[in-house]
C-alpha cells in the first residue's frame, strides 16, 4: 500500500504507554484520512454519552496522503475529538510543520488517550516516545512554550500546543502551532488540557511512502512555483482573506454589534486596506506559496497575525474599529489559545445580554481595554464572568436566560463565524447545515448567493450549492487535507488534488470517486451527532432565531426591512436533506447509509433511534 | 448631456491594479455598469462579483444617480 504508512501511533497518557496500530486498504480507501480517519476512530471508540473533557474522550491527529509531499498547500493537520463545546462531533485543521513530520515519523495518525496524571509534553521522534514535565511552561501562552520547546529542539521540529485556555479547559480553545496557525474550533485545545497535554512535539526522518516520488516532487514543485505565480498576478495575497471585509460592508452581510447590524460607516478603519499598510511581517504555512497571514503590530507592540474572520469577530462584532486594539485581541486569543471567532462572539454575546438588560455588568461594545480583560479572565476561568464567558454563548445564555437565547449566535453550540445571514438564506443554510456547527469552512456560499441566484430564494439551488461546497471543502480538503485557498481563491483546478493523490498512492482515482467518500464522511458525522442526541430533529439544524424576528430587520441599507422567513427556511432544509437523501429529521436514510457502505455504522445508530 | 454621479468602491487587490480604492464619476445619464466596469484598468476575464447600493447587478443594468458601485474579486472567506 502506497500513499499510507499504514500505522497509527497509539498513547496512552494515564500509564504513558504508546503502541503503534497498523491499517489496511480496506480502512484506508474508504476512510483516506485526515477527517475520514479522525472520524472513524472517534465513531468506532467512543462510546456516546461520555464528558468530553474526561479521560474517556480521545484526541485524534490526522493527516492525509498528500499531508507533507511538495505540493501546493498540503502543510495541514486535522486535530479532533468529541467536542466540549458542542458535544458532537469535532474536528478543525492547521497549518503546521508536525504534519510533514508525523508523515516522516510513519504515522497517518496519533491517538491520545486516557489522562495524565501531571501536566506533560510528550516528544515523538520515528518510533521512540518521550514524556516530559510540562511544569515550566503551564500556565503560560502559547508563544512562551513554542519557545521553551524550540530551545530544547530547535526551530525545524513540528509542535502543536496549547495555551491557558486548554489548560484551564475553556470550551473554545484551539491547538496552536507557530510554524502555521491554530485549529480545532469546537475546543478540541480544551480536550488536550483535560488530558494535562501541553505540548506535542514532533520529529520524523523517514522517507513518505510516495508510490512515484520523482514524479510527484517534480510536479509538485512546478504547481508550487505556478500558484505562486498566480497569488503575484492576482495580488490576492495583499489583503489576503480581509478584503471580505469591505465586501461584507457593501452587501450587509458584516458582523456588527452581535450581528444585529449588518454594515457599519467605521467598518473601513479595519478592512484589509488598512491592514496591508500597517503590515509589519508576512507569514504562511509549510508548503505554501500564498502566505495569507498579514502581522501588523498591536495597540501593546505584540506582532498580531490577523485574518477576515478574527477581524470581523473580534472587530466589528465588538463595535471595535480601532485596527490595533483588534490586534490585540487577536494576539491575546493566540497567546491563550482561543479561537478567535467563538470568543469574538461569546464577547459580543455578552454585551448584547447587558444591553439588554439580562445580566448586569460593566462591559460595553467598542471598549476593547476591558475586552482584553475578558479574554484573560475566559482563558483561565478566573471568577463567576470568567467562568460563564469560558463556556460559550449557548451555555452563557441558558444561564443568563431572559430570552438571551434567540440572540446567542450560535449553531449546535458553535459560535456562527463572520458572516452576518439575517438576509443570506444559503449561507444560514451552510452554517445550519455544517457538521461542526456554526462554522463558514465546510461550505462558503455567500458570494455564489449574491453573485448568481436571487438573494431571497430558499431554491434547490442554493442547497445545491451548499453540498457541492461541503463535498468540495468539507469533503476532499479535509480527508485529503490541504488547503484550499488555492482552488477557491486562485482558481487552481480541482483535477489536480486526484493527480497528486494518484502520484502518491498509484491508484486511479477521479474527483468522482472522492464525492462518495465525502457523503459517506457526512453521513457519518451526522449519526455521530444522532448518537449523541437520540431525540434528534430539524431544529438542531436551524440558525439562531434572530435571524427570522421581523424587529431585527435592518432599518437602513441593502436589505432594510428584509429578514429570513422560517417557513420558507424549512423548504431550503428540505431541498437539502432531499439532496442528501437525508429524512426530514434530517438523518441519512437506511437507503442512503446502505448505498454509501456504512452498514455496520448503521445497525450502530439503530440501537439509539428509529431510521427511516 | 444630463449627467449623473456615482461611486466607485474597489475591494482587495483591485484597489492596487486600479491605483485607487473609492472614486466619484460623473457619467453621462444611461450609462451601464459594464461601461463602468470596462472603462476600469482590471483584467475584463477576471472573476468578479459587482454589486449596485449592495445587490447583485444584472446584464445591462442602468446606473442611476448616487449609485454605489462595489467591484471585488471573488472570496472564498479565512
Amino acid at each position: 500500500m502506497k500513499g499510507w504508512t499504514g500505522h497509527i501511533l497509539r498513547i496512552n497518557l494515564t500509564n504513558r504507554t504508546h503502541k503503534i496500530d497498523t491499517f489496511g486498504q480496506e480502512f484506508a480507501h474508504k476512510w483516506v484520512g485526515g477527517r475520514g480517519f479522525a472520524l472513524k476512530v472517534l465513531w468506532d471508540e467512543l462510546r456516546p454519552g461520555i464528558d468530553p473533557l474526561g479521560p474517556e474522550n480521545k484526541l485524534i491527529i490526522a493527516v492525509g496522503p498528500i499531508a507533507g509531499v511538495p505540493a501546493p498547500n498540503t502543510g495541514k493537520t486535522v486535530v479532533a475529538a468529541k467536542s466540549p463545546l458542542t458535544g458532537g462531533f469535532g474536528d478543525g485543521n492547521l497549518g503546521t510543520r508536525a504534519t510533514e513530520h508525523m508523515r516522516k515519523a510513519g504515522y497517518d495518525s496519533i491517538i491520545f488517550e486516557g489522562q495524565s496524571d501531571k501536566p506533560i509534553y510528550v516528544y515523538i521522534e520515528d518510533d521512540k516516545v518521550q514524556y516530559f514535565p510540562a511544569d515550566e511552561i503551564w500556565g503560560r501562552g502559547t508563544y512562551d512554550t513554542h519557545d521553551y520547546l524550540y530551545k530544547i529542539y530547535g526551530k525545524g521540529v513540528g509542535i502543536l500546543s496549547i495555551g491557558q485556555g486548554g489548560e484551564n479547559l475553556n470550551r473554545y480553545a484551539m491547538i496552536r502551532s507557530l510554524e502555521g496557525r491554530a485549529g480545532g474550533r469546537p475546543g478540541i485545545g480544551a480536550v488536550m488540557g483535560s488530558k494535562n497535554l501541553k505540548a506535542i512535539v514532533i520529529k520524523g526522518s523517514k522517507p513518505i511512502p510516495v508510490a512515484d516520488p520523482e514524479g510527484m516532487r517534480k510536479l509538485g514543485i512546478e504547481d508550487l512555483r505556478k500558484v505562486g505565480e498566480i497569488n503575484k498576478q492576482t495580488g490576492w495575497s495583499i489583503q489576503s482573506t480581509t478584503g471580505v471585509l469591505s465586501w461584507c460592508n457593501e452587501v450587509a452581510a458584516l458582523p456588527v454589534h452581535n450581528m444585529r447590524q449588518t454594515h457599519h460607516p467605521d467598518a473601513w478603519k479595519i478592512d484589509g486596506e488598512r491592514l496591508n499598510n500597517a503590515r509589519v511581517a508576512t507569514y504562511g504555512c509549510p508548503n505554501c506559496t500564498m502566505r495569507c497571514g498579514i502581522a501588523i503590530r498591536d495597540h501593546e507592540g505584540h506582532e498580531s497575525e490577523l485574518d477576515y474572520e478574527n477581524i470581523g469577530t473580534l472587530g466589528s462584532n465588538l463595535d471595535i474599529f480601532e485596527l490595533d486594539q483588534v490586534g490585540s485581541l487577536n494576539y491575546l486569543c493566540d497567546d491563550y489559545g482561543l479561537d478567535t471567532i467563538s470568543a469574538g462572539d461569546t464577547l459580543a454575546f455578552y454585551a448584547d445580554a447587558i444591553e439588554q438588560g439580562a445580566i448586569k455588568g460593566d462591559f460595553r461594545f467598542g471598549d476593547a481595554e476591558m475586552a482584553k480583560k475578558l479574554l484573560g479572565m475566559a482563558a483561565r476561568r478566573q471568577g463567576e464572568i470568567g467562568n460563564l464567558l469560558a463556556d460559550g454563548t449557548m451555555r452563557m445564555s441558558r444561564a443568563i436566560g431572559h430570552g438571551s437565547e434567540a440572540y446567542a449566535m450560535h449553531v449546535k453550540g458553535l459560535e456562527i463565524s463572520a458572516y452576518n445571514c439575517k438576509f443570506c438564506p444559503g449561507m444560514a443554510l451552510a452554517f445550519a447545515t455544517c457538521p461542526l456547527g456554526g462554522h463558514h469552512k465546510d461550505s462558503w456560499v455567500i458570494t455564489f448567493e449574491i453573485k448568481q441566484t436571487k438573494r431571497d430564494s430558499y431554491g434547490p439551488e442554493k442547497a445545491a450549492k451548499v453540498i457541492e461546497l461541503q463535498r468540495i471543502r468539507g469533503g476532499l480538503f479535509e480527508f485529503i487535507v490541504a488547503c484550499r485557498f488555492p482552488w477557491i481563491e486562485l482558481g487552481w483546478p480541482l483535477e489536480h488534488y486526484p493527480e497528486y493523490f494518484n502520484r502518491v498512492t498509484g491508484l486511479t482515482w477521479s474527483l468522482d470517486d472522492f464525492w462518495k467518500i465525502s457523503d459517506r464522511i457526512y453521513a457519518l458525522m451526522k449519526f455521530f451527532w444522532v448518537r449523541e442526541f437520540p431525540d434528534w430533529d430539524r431544529t438542531r439544524d436551524y440558525p439562531p432565531m434572530i435571524w427570522f424576528d421581523p424587529s431585527n430587520a435592518d432599518k437602513d441599507g441593502p436589505i432594510a426591512g428584509k429578514i429570513l422567513e422560517l417557513d420558507k427556511f424549512n423548504q431550503l432544509l428540505d431541498h437539502y436533506y432531499e439532496q442528501r437523501g437525508w429524512d426530514e429529521r434530517g438523518i441519512p436514510t437506511k437507503k442512503t447509509a446502505e448505498a454509501l457502505d456504512l452498514k455496520d455504522e448503521m445497525a450502530e445508530v439503530e440501537k439509539y433511534t428509529r431510521l427511516e | 448631456m444630463p449627467t449623473i454621479k456615482i461611486t466607485v468602491k474597489l475591494i482587495g487587490p483591485l484597489i492596487n491594479l486600479a491605483g485607487f480604492s473609492e472614486k466619484a464619476l460623473e457619467l453621462p445619464a444611461e450609462t451601464t455598469v459594464e461601461e463602468v466596469l470596462a472603462s476600469l484598468p482590471v483584467d475584463p476575464q477576471r472573476p468578479k462579483i459587482v454589486t449596485r447600493n449592495g445587490q447583485a447587478v444584472a446584464p445591462g443594468e442602468k446606473l442611476r444617480d448616487g449609485d454605489r458601485l462595489a467591484v471585488s474579486p471573488i472570496y472564498s472567506g479565512g
